[in-house]
Parts: structure tokens; C-alpha cells; sequence
């Protein structure tokens, strides 16, 4: 038994895994294990900058695309539109917005509504009207191929008569305008063509 | 990160350098900011409506066109509005609406008329085919001291009626009615 047990103790030397041996005095045991390489993954990412900055690159172009410097429209802020639920998107078409007493053909003077309000009667407006027969033939004239769509929109206080809406609506009609769309606010839903 | 290697590298000054892409995104952020922050979302739409007016003289005599149903939408009354239904000249049927004028926020809605105007062209409308391109026409007579947004309030109920229109294979939810405000 000892003589077995001497040769057992002479082959029970300890025989350990050659490992690495440098930073294992290290006391902490979390960061020795992070030092000497063990472990598991680095905890170290890389911030994937590049789709970050394509993704960035898309947003700037899309915002600038739908940038307005000048606002959206030349209405005048004191006037206030109605609402309405079965509207249409709006269209690229010359804006006659009546705003106080006056008329405004994209931001240009057109008139004024005075007289229709004193005479009380249905009148045509004559600078309005010209003003609009000039871009009508201006329209054709850089569009000589295409038909003429005759569309305008009128941006009206809610406040405003009829006499006037009316008045503005028949002189647009004459000067080559006879599709007429009011310019609303949207209160939801929405038809459309 | 990002690095432009131009090759090289042999001389006195490295020739690699690094792009700086913080700042670039720093600046990319700002530039979002500011466009985020002055951005005008469109809540503006139209509501349409033609005008009839006289054509150009013409020597040749019209033709003879089948004169079709047009609903007359009356709100010249104060406590009531008509709706006329017209072949022509000729009056077919006329319905009474109590005005009853609703208010939603600040607006004027005529939930009544709309739903009235639905059941009558229901009943009586002529384009009520999907396949059918014409729509149906209503004229809007108002006197002269109503206020415009009665006059939307009143074109907008027109509008309510809506039908399906099928074109090259697609549905589309189009307007029952095309109205026209009548000057006169």
C-alpha cells in the first residue's frame, strides 16, 4: 500500500494548463478576467455611423424639398377661412384672396370690393379681370400645346357676403376662369377626385 | 471610423487623414432641427365649384342635348332650404329642409341637409354607375348678404354624397354631385 502509495504520489504531480501568466496579480478578479483576455465579447461597439449619416442625409433632403422660406401662401393672417370635411387637395393655380376691402391676385393689388359693397349689386371687377386676362395669356404663351385649365382659387374670410364671393367668382368666369375652387381649411376625413 | 488613404505615406507628414464625421453630424442635426422647426404642414385644401358663363358667339345652332336632372339647392330662405330637382326648365320635385344649422368648433355644418341631400340623390340620381365618368349636377343659389362660410357649410353638405368609380382595374371614391354656384 506504501510502496504503491510513494509511486502513486511520484505520478500525482499536478499537471496544469499552460495558460497566460502575465496581469493575473491583478486583485479585482472582474477587470484580471478582462485584462488577461478571458472572457466573453468586448464590450466595446462601434457606433454604425455611416447608415446614421445616410439616414441623416435623407431627412435634410426630404425637409428641404418641402421647405418654404416665405410662408406657405400670400394670405393676408387676419383672414380666416372656413373648414370644411370633403375638400380636394390643393393645386398649383393663381390665388385671388380677398382680404378687407381688397383684391390680391397672388399678392398682387387687384381691386378693391368698396364699390360692390356701396352699390350693393353684383359688379364686375375690371382690374381683377385684366390682371387675370394677362396671366391667362401668359399661361399660354409658355404652354402653347397644352389646353388652357382655367382653374383659380379664391381665398375668402368666412365673414365676407356673397355679394362679394359672387362678384369676384363672375369676374374670374369672363376673364377665363370658370373653375373656381374656394380654399378651405381641413377638418378631417376628405373626399377627393 | 471614416478615412481617406491616399496611399503613400513614405515622406514627412502622413498623408491619411480622417474625416471628421462628428462635427458633420453635429451639423447635420442642426440643420434637421432647423428645418423640423420652420416646416409649414399644409392644413389647407379647396372645395370645388364652376361658374357657368356664355361661351363665344356662334354662328351654328346648339345641338339638341338630352337636358338631364340637375338638383337646384335653394338657401335663400331663412328658416328653410329647397331642394328643386329640374329637367331643363321644368321642376320634377321640390323638398323642404329645416335650416338647422349645427356648429362644430366655429364652423357652421348642415348635418340634415347633407344627410337629405344623400337620400335624394339615392333616389334620384342619374350617374350612379361605377363605371359612369359624369357626375351628377347640383347649382347652389344664395342671395347676396349671406355670409360665405354658410355658403361652404352648404357646398360642403353637396359634397357629402360620395359613389365608387372604377377606372382601368382601380375603385376611387369620387363626389356624387359637381356643383356650381350660380351667380344670378
Amino acid at each position: 500500500m506504501s510502496a504503491s502509495g510513494k509511486a502513486l504520489s511520484r505520478f500525482h504531480q499536478p499537471i496544469s494548463v499552460p495558460g497566460r501568466r502575465l496581469l493575473h496579480q491583478i486583485p479585482l478578479k472582474f477587470v484580471q478576467k478582462k485584462v488577461a483576455g478571458g472572457g466573453g465579447r468586448a464590450l466595446n461597439t462601434e457606433i454604425p455611423l455611416i447608415p446614421f449619416i445616410d439616414f441623416l442625409l435623407c431627412i435634410v433632403l426630404f425637409l428641404l424639398m418641402s421647405f418654404s422660406a416665405s410662408g406657405e401662401l400670400s394670405i393676408d393672417k387676419n383672414v380666416k377661412l372656413p373648414n370644411a370635411e370633403n375638400v380636394l387637395d390643393l393645386v398649383e393655380a393663381p390665388l385671388i384672396a380677398i382680404t378687407g376691402s381688397q383684391i390680391l391676385v397672388d399678392g398682387v393689388a387687384a381691386g378693391s370690393t368698396r364699390a360692390i359693397e356701396e352699390a350693393n349689386r353684383l359688379q364686375r371687377i375690371d382690374e381683377l379681370g385684366a390682371l387675370l386676362k394677362n396671366k391667362r395669356e401668359l399661361w399660354k404663351q409658355l404652354h402653347p400645346s397644352t389646353p388652357f385649365p382655367g382653374v383659380a382659387i379664391l381665398a375668402v374670410d368666412q365673414k365676407v357676403p356673397a355679394l362679394v364671393v359672387k362678384s369676384v367668382f363672375q369676374t374670374a368666369a369672363f376673364a377665363g376662369y370658370p373653375n373656381i375652387s374656394f380654399m378651405v381649411g381641413r377638418t378631417g376625413g376628405g373626399g377627393g377626385e | 471610423m471614416a478615412g481617406i488613404d491616399v496611399g503613400g505615406g513614405h515622406g514627412k507628414k502622413n498623408v491619411n487623414h480622417e474625416i471628421p464625421l462628428i462635427p458633420f453630424i453635429d451639423f447635420l442635426l442642426c440643420l434637421v432641427m432647423f428645418l423640423l422647426v420652420t416646416a409649414v404642414w399644409s392644413t389647407m385644401a379647396r372645395i370645388n365649384a364652376d361658374a357657368r358663363v356664355p361661351g363665344p358667339p356662334s354662328s351654328e345652332p346648339p345641338e339638341n342635348q338630352p337636358k338631364e336632372k340637375q338638383l337646384h339647392v335653394e338657401m335663400r330662405g331663412e328658416r328653410k332650404f329647397q331642394l328643386i330637382w329640374k329637367e331643363g326648365n321644368t321642376v320634377v320635385n321640390t323638398i323642404d329642409v329645416e335650416r338647422k344649422p349645427v356648429m362644430s368648433g366655429n364652423d357652421v355644418r348642415y348635418p340634415d341637409l347633407a344627410k337629405k341631400i344623400t337620400e335624394e340623390w339615392k333616389a334620384n340620381g342619374s350617374h350612379r354607375a361605377a363605371s359612369d365618368k359624369k357626375l351628377d349636377q347640383a347649382v347652389l343659389h344664395t342671395d347676396n348678404s349671406t355670409q360665405f362660410a354658410d355658403v361652404i357649410a352648404v357646398i360642403d353638405a353637396i359634397y357629402t354624397p360620395q359613389r365608387e368609380y372604377t377606372a382601368g382595374g382601380s375603385v376611387a371614391l369620387i363626389p356624387a354631385f359637381n356643383v356650381t354656384f350660380s351667380v344670378n
